[in-house]
């Protein structure tokens, strides 16, 4: 890490205004952007499927199948990851932020898919953050360590408040730069710090 | 979209014939068929690289010990008797070098599989045996493999030697059309190539660093014939690559793609549309001046497309000769490569790799959505000049004569989560050879490597 800081004097949020679950999860399956419930439409090919589609008690079928994941789940996911500088959360310094993330059918041409997309649009603190790749790397490794398979991460940075986004965003949606970075022990070794204080 | 979710019988689809068993436990990357033997090496993250056979689609052995990292790629070199030798990548940014003698299982001792000309004149069956002995003695030497005896060293995988150069992971490796050099590329930006000195001392000379690409080389891959390399890479850009005198340089610069080349492949000499009329290929022949433009390119990108790459007619170069001594590397080598096409989109995320079938002349591309898509070209008269009486002042004389023809790419099947939810990192063409096949043909299986480990293998009916 750099001996000194990039942004030693970062604006931080008061943990009690921080977005958190009001309700229970299990509210109506709709409020899920129709994932699941599209995954659920006729299909002539899968009986299982089709007894699915037709009125509310399928909520209780599909919490069976999988705990429903939203975007405020998404949000507990990340915001607890530390900032690689300050002991401080990406939630508290509002890198993550809940409007800035969404779940969305992944192939939405085909409604048969269970494929979704988590798409999480970072803020970094300053502009001209060397870390931000590294944050990024960090968001996108927590949440693959945490959803299932079919969950596709998308993490990006928020556009105009970074000076070299489609750098970052280049690197951070390529495959094979992400599996290579979870195989070098210097780069892991600081992103399992900033994991740490995740629960 | 095109996506095909229930395929008649009648209509061309893809149809499942195996998975490769037991798969990896990790992701794989790549499987890579060896260019004379019914058997593949498929590439793991978790460092080994698995040899499965085709005929029963069993693991024959696991090549481990090597690599620090994943292994990210493999080749076959190419001409090889009585051996088999495996060039594999790594992220642990080296290359190596695998032999085994074909010979090991084989109670005739040297009459290996690997003898091309002998064994094509035996019968299907004397094969087919020779292949399952051959499997029931790996399958034994793995069950006692405690044992560890000289001859079990004679019949493993020996690691020959390790390519150290590279700054970071190795991305890619291709072998030469005549074996004779390997060709790397990785992170680094840089793309190496090895000479296979074939001393019997396992060494390899440096021949060249070529550092033009502005990022990471995803692949490379060798003309069919030529000694001509093409690489892709995440600077969204094709590279051709020719050697001149001594040195190897960059002779072409293809862009087009709006996001990373994932891959690029050949495709055969002799390759062309299908069409059943003789003088439409022939006047297809001469318009696109096929001699002299030789094979084309295929790529796919991030950008979702796959696209055909075509190199403008060029007379031989006159190499030497011209009286004109330069410091400059000369021209003359140059060449104008222009997109073709950009192929019916069917893709909804990146497309990370795309096979050119060198018999059938089919392409097929795989990528991030799971669907795998087979593509054919045919030949056909355009309508605009054969329907109508041509409109002098718009088609060329030449053409307007003949009444033009052009190749046209039509999906030919899309089969849709091949994998499941997994993503499809590789797509190979291979030769049949399992007992459903039909031997009065050369009939042709396609093998598809996920992010969840499987590897797959399918046949097209049509």
């Amino acid at each position: 890490m750099e001996s000194s800081m990039q942004n030693s004097n970062p604006t931080i949020l008061n943990a009690a205004d921080l977005p958190t679950r009001l309700r229970p999860s299990s509210c109506k399956a709709g409020t899920y952007g129709g994932g699941i419930l599209a995954s659920a439409l006729p299909s002539l090919a899968d009986p299982t499927n089709f007894s699915l589609s037709e009125s509310e008690e399928s909520d209780e079928d599909v919490d069976l199948m999988e705990e429903p994941i939203d975007e405020q789940e998404i949000y507990d996911l990340v915001s607890t990851i530390s900032d690689p500088e300050h002991p401080i959360s990406l939630g508290a310094l509002a890198v993550v932020s809940l409007p800035d993330i969404s779940i969305k059918p992944t192939l939405p041409d085909v409604p048969s898919s269970l494929l979704r997309t988590v798409s999480v649009l970072i803020t970094p603190t300053i502009t001209h953050c060397s870390l931000a790749t590294v944050i990024g790397l960090g968001v996108r490794v927590r949440l693959e360590q945490s959803l299932p398979p079919r969950f596709r991460v998308d993490v990006r940075i928020k556009e105009g408040t970074h000076s070299t986004a489609d750098e970052v965003n280049k690197q951070l949606a390529d495959k094979e730069r992400v599996a290579a970075a979870l195989e070098n022990g210097t780069l892991m070794g600081v992103i399992a710090k900033m994991l740490e204080t995740c629960q | 979209m095109a996506a095909v979710d229930h395929p008649a019988s009648s209509l061309p689809h893809l149809q499942l014939l195996s998975d490769l068993t037991p798969p990896s436990l990790e992701r794989t990357w790549l499987t890579a068929p060896h260019p004379r033997l019914p058997i593949v090496a498929t590439c793991s993250s978790d460092k080994t690289v698995r040899v499965y056979s085709l005929t029963n689609f069993r693991l024959l052995s696991t090549i481990s010990g090597g690599h620090k990292r994943s292994v990210r790629t493999a080749a076959w070199k190419p001409h090889v008797q009585g051996e088999s030798v495996l060039a594999t990548g790594s992220f642990d940014a080296t290359a190596g070098i695998w032999r085994r003698w074909d010979s090991y299982g084989q109670t005739t001792g040297d009459e290996g599989w690997g003898l091309g000309q002998e064994i094509t004149t035996k019968s299907e069956s004397q094969q087919e045996q020779a292949q399952e002995t051959d499997i029931l003695r790996q399958q034994q030497a793995a069950d006692n493999d405690s044992d560890g005896g000289a001859d079990d060293e004679d019949e493993e995988w020996r690691f020959a030697v390790l390519l150290d150069g590279h700054d970071s992971e190795v991305k890619s490796v291709s072998w030469s059309p005549s074996g004779m050099l390997l060709a790397t590329c990785s992170r680094d930006k840089s793309i190496w190539i090895w000479e296979d000195l074939d001393d019997g001392d396992n060494n390899f000379e440096t021949v060249a660093v070529m550092q033009e690409h502005e990022g990471d080389v995803k692949c490379v891959a060798w003309h069919p014939v030529e000694e001509c390399l093409a690489s892709a890479s995440y600077d969204d850009t094709i590279r051709i690559w020719r050697e001149d005198l001594d040195d190897w340089g960059q002779v072409a610069c293809l862009r087009g793609h709006e996001g990373t080349v994932w891959f690029v492949d050949w495709e055969s000499v002799e390759n062309a549309p299908v069409c059943s009329e003789e003088t439409l290929l022939a006047q297809w022949k001469e318009d696109v001046k096929r001699e002299l433009s030789g094979p084309r390119i295929v790529s796919c990108s991030d950008d979702r497309t796959v696209r055909v790459w075509r190199r403008q007619p060029k007379e031989q170069a006159a190499t030497g000769g011209t009286g004109m001594p330069s410091i400059l590397r000369p021209t003359g080598l140059d060449e104008t490569w222009e997109e073709e096409t950009v192929l019916p989109k069917v893709h909804d995320l990146a497309v990370y790799a795309v096979a050119w079938s060198k018999r059938t002349g089919l392409l097929a591309s795989v990528g991030a959505d799971g669907r795998i898509v087979i593509y054919e070209e045919r030949l056909v008269v355009d309508d605009a000049s054969a329907g109508e009486s041509q409109p002098m002042d718009t088609d060329p004389p030449a053409a307007a004569a003949k009444g033009a023809v052009r190749p046209e790419w039509a999906v030919l099947a899309v089969l849709p989560g091949a994998h499941g939810i997994y993503e499809i990192n590789h797509v190979a063409w291979a030769k049949r050879a399992d007992r459903g096949r039909d031997v009065s043909r050369e009939e042709e299986v396609l093998v598809t490597t996920a992010d969840d480990g499987s590897v797959k293998v399918w046949t097209v009916k049509r």
